[in-house]
C-alpha cells in the first residue's frame, strides 16, 4: 500500500475518483437533468402517442438510457465506471451527430423531435455541447495507465 | 405566462446570478447562495399551492394534467437535490451547481405555463 503524507489524512478514505469533484459535479448535474428530462419526455411520448412515430420515440427512449448511464457512471468511482462513462459519452456524441444530420437531411423521416434532432436545437444545443465537455472532462480525469 | 411564471423567472434569475457570481469569486457555498436556492424552492411551493387551489376552484388545465404535476414534482425536487449535492462537496464548483437550479426552475415554469394554458 502506498504511504500517504500525514498532512492529508482525509485523502486516505477517499476512493480514487476524481470525476465527481470540482467541475465534474456541474457536469453530472447537467447530465442528471437531461436524464430526467429525456426519460420523462420519452415516457410521455411512448405512453400517449407511440404509434404516431415509433422510431422517433424509440430514439428518445434510447437517448434517455444513454443519459442515465452517463450520469450514474460519471458519479461512480473506479476504472470500470470510467470506461462506461467513456462509452456512454461517445455513443451520445455519435447519436447527436447522426440524428442531428439525419433530421436536417431527411426532415420527412424525423417529423417528431427527439432530444438529438437538429443537433439538440430544441434544448439550446446543450445536447451537442455536453458530450464534448464530457470527453474533455474524462480526458482530464482519466485513470493512470495500469 | 402568468404571475407564477414571472415570480419563478425573477427569483430564479436572481438566485442564478448570486450563485454564479459567488462561484466566479471563488467562494464556497454559503448561507447566501443556499438561501437563494431555498427562495426558488419556496416560490415553486407557492406555485404548487396556488395551482392546487385553482384546480379545486374548478379551473381547467388545458394540457395533460399529469404532465403538469410531473413537471411540478420534478421542479420541487431539483433545488433540494442540488443543495444536498452542493453540501457534500463545499467547493466553488458547487455554487455553479446551485446556479443551475434557477435556470432549470424557470425553464420548467415556462413549460408548466404552456401546459396549463
Amino acid at each position: 500500500m502506498r504511504r500517504l503524507p500525514a498532512t492529508a489524512p482525509d485523502q486516505r478514505a477517499r476512493p480514487a475518483n476524481t470525476r465527481a469533484t470540482g467541475p465534474g459535479r456541474l457536469l453530472i448535474v447537467v447530465y442528471a437533468v437531461f436524464a430526467i428530462a429525456a426519460t420523462a419526455r420519452a415516457g410521455f411520448q411512448i405512453a400517449t402517442k407511440f404509434s404516431d412515430a415509433p422510431l422517433a420515440y424509440l430514439l428518445s427512449a434510447f437517448a434517455a438510457v444513454v443519459y442515465i448511464v452517463a450520469t450514474v457512471s460519471l458519479a461512480r468511482p473506479g476504472t470500470r465506471a470510467f470506461r462506461v462513462s467513456l462509452a456512454a459519452v461517445l455513443v451520445e456524441l455519435a447519436g447527436v451527430l447522426v440524428i442531428g444530420a439525419l433530421s436536417i437531411a431527411d426532415a420527412q423521416a424525423f417529423p417528431h423531435d427527439t432530444v438529438w434532432s437538429g443537433f439538440g436545437r430544441g434544448y439550446g444545443y446543450v445536447p451537442l455541447l455536453l458530450p464534448v465537455l464530457g470527453l474533455l472532462w474524462l480526458r482530464r480525469t482519466r485513470p493512470a495507465a495500469e | 405566462m402568468d404571475g407564477y411564471f414571472f415570480a419563478v423567472l425573477i427569483v430564479g434569475l436572481i438566485s442564478t446570478v448570486i450563485c454564479a457570481g459567488a462561484a466566479v469569486l471563488k467562494k464556497n457555498p454559503n448561507d447566501i447562495t443556499i438561501l437563494s436556492v431555498a427562495a426558488v424552492e419556496l416560490t415553486l411551493a407557492v406555485y404548487l399551492i396556488g395551482s392546487v387551489i385553482r384546480v379545486i376552484a374548478g379551473e381547467h388545465i388545458a394540457g395533460e394534467p399529469w404532465e403538469f404535476w410531473g413537471y411540478m414534482a420534478t421542479a420541487l425536487i431539483i433545488p433540494v437535490g442540488a443543495v444536498y449535492w452542493a453540501l457534500l462537496e463545499r467547493t466553488r464548483w458547487s455554487n455553479f451547481v446551485l446556479a443551475a437550479v434557477g435556470v432549470i426552475a424557470l425553464v420548467m415554469a415556462a413549460r408548466m405555463n404552456q401546459i396549463w394554458y
